[in-house]
């Protein structure tokens, strides 16, 4: 009894909120309040009366008070979902039951044109009124009656607008029901032309009917996408819904198609309405290029198509499709006299019209910028040439991109190269022997202590004397191999290389002995000679300056030539020791100053000046000091010079005495 | 012809004696039919023409005496080197040479003896001048060729017999022997192939008789005033001669 009060008293305040919708223009805190209080006498009662099928959520009953919408949402939530699973299973049970007649389900998928806004709305709300109080089989039914209603409403709708056409239309839809329910579908004649994909009797009664149609008035400008969603809403709220949702990556034909034997499947999928639009629109296709009314029919048929829904087919996307959807979309903008058919030239001549028109717009606008030649930063949107594909010329050698795998495979190069030993050694250059000075053996001095002792280097010594011996002899065959290939690799060289060097020529070495060439060259001597194998020069080396000449011998040039060159040898030495000498002063200082001229003369001021040295004056008499004779004869003249004085000093002293003597007055 | 002889001696009243191959000739041609197994029977003892044969003498005979001892005496300086180089020294003596060697302590000398296991008889005058190349100042590994190679010498001479020095010049001298570092000896070793130790006023030469030849001519020109780089180039042609000989 308190459970149908409630309900009651529910239903009253619905009903009077719904009576005058212009209220919820704004927002009604009191009735808001009223409803949720209402949302919970409905939860409470449901909950109340219990279940044997179905469990719901642990909640007994619904908490509103100081709870936020979103939570008292998701209290209902955690009920719903419980439920809502049980109810779409058991609605797919119940829709593939044979017994269970659903007989407006498929004409509602079709008829999805004329559901008018309004009713949409109501139902909206008594659904989700409904849902909460709802949630059993039994209520399912209700819910499925209510929908059915509107649903044949709408169907009577239609039927009132459509009347001379709507008997066809009724036919076609039976029909077609019929070739769904069942599985022999073939009420239609069978053709040559007939397969898997095309039906021509189908064909034909489609486009009688598409014409029957273009004839008829055209209804208002219903936008027919809107119906097709508010259409899956519906369904999907009545939970009629059972298969479950595939993500993309599942999709097979038979999501698509139906199969192609025009087998009976349950149209249960209606998600795909949508796509179902689409191909419907393009269904034509192929019927447009045998007929000449192929326009009208394609662009009704578009319209039509929409409204109602056939059996899947395997369609056809030609590039002509675009084409048709604008002059679709231009023929139902321009409200044209209906009345008035048009002839196919014309209809011609109006879409080049159509098409004209449109191309010199698009010319007359202004470009994008792709095609305004140089355009700055400024001038165009943002990160825009990340979305185009460019192509500019390198002017340097792109560095190469490192990424794992050319790290693996660059690994991969030096193990193998290590395996094979096959090093990148720098190789040492060589100076190249140009002279036959230079293959004489000549012994290298080394002036550190050597690092094999002594016995080391006998050993050293013993093994060469020894080993020489068992030197092993090289094949006459392998010396020709190695020529030949030598000789092939230079050519190849020179043919391949940009930079290329020619070895220097291997001047060949033959050690001569200087035996008598007796022994040598003849084993039966025509004349016996003992004349040895090497001249004397290679014996003993010629002085470059050519025979040696004794004094006497040489020439007033030899002469001079000889002063010349000491007098070179001399600057030379010089230069080499000044060079020396700044440099030694630039690294060492002390050492340098030591043996500089200007320390020198430095010097000898200092001991001048103190008295320890005294210079030698120039008092003209260097010419006599020349030859040893006048030296010692000025020599004995200055120790007589020295005595003389020294004896007048006496003389001068014995002077004195001799006066002081006379003073005594003796 | 005995006859003769015979008759010529009694004539002149000389006594003629008969050389003692004639009358060992007259006595085997007497006794000649009876005598041939007599001649046989003489041969064992000393005869004309007829070398006496002996059976190679044991080894142990040649030894005269039991052991013999070789004493090298240390000085001071070369006290430290030979402790440090002991085993260096001692190892090659006793196992190669198969010799016994002591450091007698008190008399401070190397004592090197024979024992029963010495084969070589020539192994104990090598490891005498071994020991005496160590003490001298050579390095252990340069004294070690004189064990192992026959044909090495040692040297010794002083700068003063080359040439009368004194004071500074005897310094200045031994400063060209040595070079700046002991470049010069450095070289003239190397290219001569020989060890040289310079000891103040000594020189020590270790190396094969040409060799030491070689070094000692190079060493005695520095002595005598040439500069380095003069007896460079001639012990550098000098050696090259040498060894385009062979």
């Amino acid at each position: 009894m308190a459970a149908v009060g409630g309900l009651e008293r529910c239903l009253r305040v619905a009903g009077a909120a719904a009576a005058r919708p212009e209220r919820f223009l704004s927002v009604q805190d009191g009735l808001a309040a009223d409803f949720k209080a209402l949302t919970k006498i409905l939860y409470d009662l449901s909950k109340a009366r219990g279940s044997n099928v179905v469990r719901g959520s642990p909640l007994k009953e619904l908490v509103i008070e100081s709870f936020d919408e979103e939570q008292i949402w998701q209290q209902l939530e955690l009920q719903n979902n419980a439920v809502l699973d049980f109810f779409k299973k058991s609605i797919v049970r119940d829709a593939n039951d044979e017994d269970l007649c659903l007989l407006s389900d498929p004409e509602d998928d079709s008829s999805n044109a004329e559901a008018s806004s309004d009713k949409e709305l109501e139902e909206d709300i008594m659904e989700t009124e409904t849902e909460q109080k709802n949630v059993y089989t039994k209520d399912k039914t209700k819910a499925k009656e209510k929908q059915s209603k509107p649903r044949e409403s709408k169907m009577q709708k239609y039927s009132d607008d459509d009347s001379d056409v709507d008997f066809d239309i009724e036919e076609l839809e039976q029909q077609t029901e019929i070739a769904k329910k069942t599985t022999s579908k073939k009420l239609q004649k069978k053709s040559i032309v007939d397969d898997k994909f095309f039906k021509l009797a189908e064909m034909e009664a489609f486009l009688e009917d598409v014409e029957k149609e273009d004839r008829g008035e055209e209804e208002e400008g219903i936008n027919y996408f809107e119906d097709i969603l508010s259409d899956d809403e519906e369904e999907e709220s009545e939970d009629s819904k059972v298969k479950p949702i595939k993500s993309s990556r599942d999709l097979t034909y038979k999501d698509f198609f139906d199969p192609v034997d025009d087998n009976d499947e349950l149209v249960a999928n209606t998600v795909e309405d949508g796509q179902e639009e689409e191909t419907d629109s393009v269904t034509e296709e192929e019927n447009e290029e045998s007929m000449s009314e192929a326009d009208e029919i394609t662009e009704i048929m578009t319209e039509n198509m929409r409204s109602k829904e056939a059996s899947k087919k395997v369609t056809f996307s030609l590039p002509d499709d675009s084409e048709i959807e604008d002059s679709i979309d231009m023929q139902s903008e321009k409200s044209i006299d209906p009345i008035e058919i048009k002839s196919s030239f014309e209809k011609r001549q109006e879409k080049m019209n159509a098409k004209i028109r449109s191309l010199e717009e698009e010319l007359l606008e202004e470009k994008p910028w792709q095609l305004k030649g140089e355009v700055s930063g400024q001038k165009r949107p943002e990160n825009s040439l990340l979305e185009e594909t460019l192509l500019f010329d390198h002017a340097v050698r792109m560095a190469p991109v490192i990424t794992e795998e050319t790290t693996l495979q660059l690994e991969d190069i030096i193990k193998q190269r290590i395996l094979d030993q096959a090093w990148d050694d720098v190789v040492p250059k060589e100076k190249p022997k140009e002279e036959a000075f230079e293959y004489k053996k000549r012994i290298t001095l080394d002036h550190e202590k050597s690092k094999l002792s002594l016995a080391e280097i006998y050993e050293q010594e013993y093994l060469k004397l020894h080993q020489q011996k068992t030197e092993e002899e090289e094949n006459p065959e392998h010396k020709e191999i190695q020529e030949m290939m030598d000789s092939l690799f230079l050519k190849l060289d020179a043919l391949c290389n940009f930079h290329f060097t020619p070895k220097p020529p291997v001047p060949e070495v033959k050690i001569v002995s200087n035996l008598p060439a007796v022994s040598m060259e003849e084993v039966a001597p025509v004349a016996v000679s003992d004349a040895a194998l090497l001249a004397p020069e290679e014996i003993k080396e010629k002085n470059k300056a050519g025979d040696v000449k004794a004094d006497a011998e040489k020439t007033p040039t030899d002469k001079k030539r000889e002063r010349r060159k000491k007098k070179l040898r001399k600057r030379m030495k010089l230069r080499e020791k000044e060079r020396r000498q700044k440099l030694l002063e630039k690294m060492k200082p002390e050492q340098g100053t030591k043996l500089s001229k200007k320390a020198a003369a430095a010097k000898l001021k200092k001991l001048t000046k103190e008295g320890k040295a005294s210079l030698l004056k120039d008092e003209g008499k260097d010419k006599v000091l020349k030859s040893s004779q006048a030296f010692f004869s000025q020599l004995q003249d200055q120790v007589k010079m020295q005595i003389k004085d020294a004896n007048k000093l006496k003389k001068k002293q014995k002077k004195q005495r001799e006066v002081s003597v006379h003073k005594l007055k003796l | 012809m005995e006859t003769e002889t015979e008759a010529a001696a009694a004539e002149s009243g000389f006594r003629s004696v008969s050389s003692k191959r004639s009358r060992r000739k007259r006595r085997a041609g007497g006794g000649e039919e009876a005598a041939a197994a007599a001649m046989d029977t003489d041969a064992a003892g000393p005869r004309p023409g007829k070398r006496p044969s002996f059976p190679p003498v044991a080894a142990e005979a040649l030894r005269v005496g039991n052991e013999e001892i070789r004493k090298v005496p240390v000085p001071a300086n070369r006290y430290t080197p030979l402790k440090e180089n002991w085993m260096k020294i001692f190892t090659p003596i006793v196992e190669h040479l198969q010799l016994q060697i002591r450091f007698n302590l008190k008399t401070r000398n190397v004592e090197i003896k024979t024992c029963q296991e010495t084969k070589d008889i020539s192994a104990l005058t090598k490891a005498a001048d071994f020991v005496k190349a160590f003490i001298l100042g050579f390095q252990v590994e340069d004294a070690l060729a004189l064990i192992r190679l026959d044909d090495l010498f040692l040297e010794s001479f002083e700068v003063t017999d080359v040439k009368p020095l004194k004071g500074d010049h005897l310094s200045r001298a031994i400063g060209r022997i040595a070079g700046k570092g002991g470049k010069t000896k450095f070289t003239i070793e190397n290219v001569t192939r020989t060890r040289i130790v310079l000891a103040d006023a000594k020189i020590h030469i270790l190396g094969s008789f040409q060799n030491i030849k070689m070094a000692r001519t190079a060493i005695c020109n520095l002595i005598l005033g040439s500069p380095p780089s003069k007896v460079y180039g001639n012990i550098r042609a000098v050696a090259s001669r040498a060894a385009e000989r062979f």
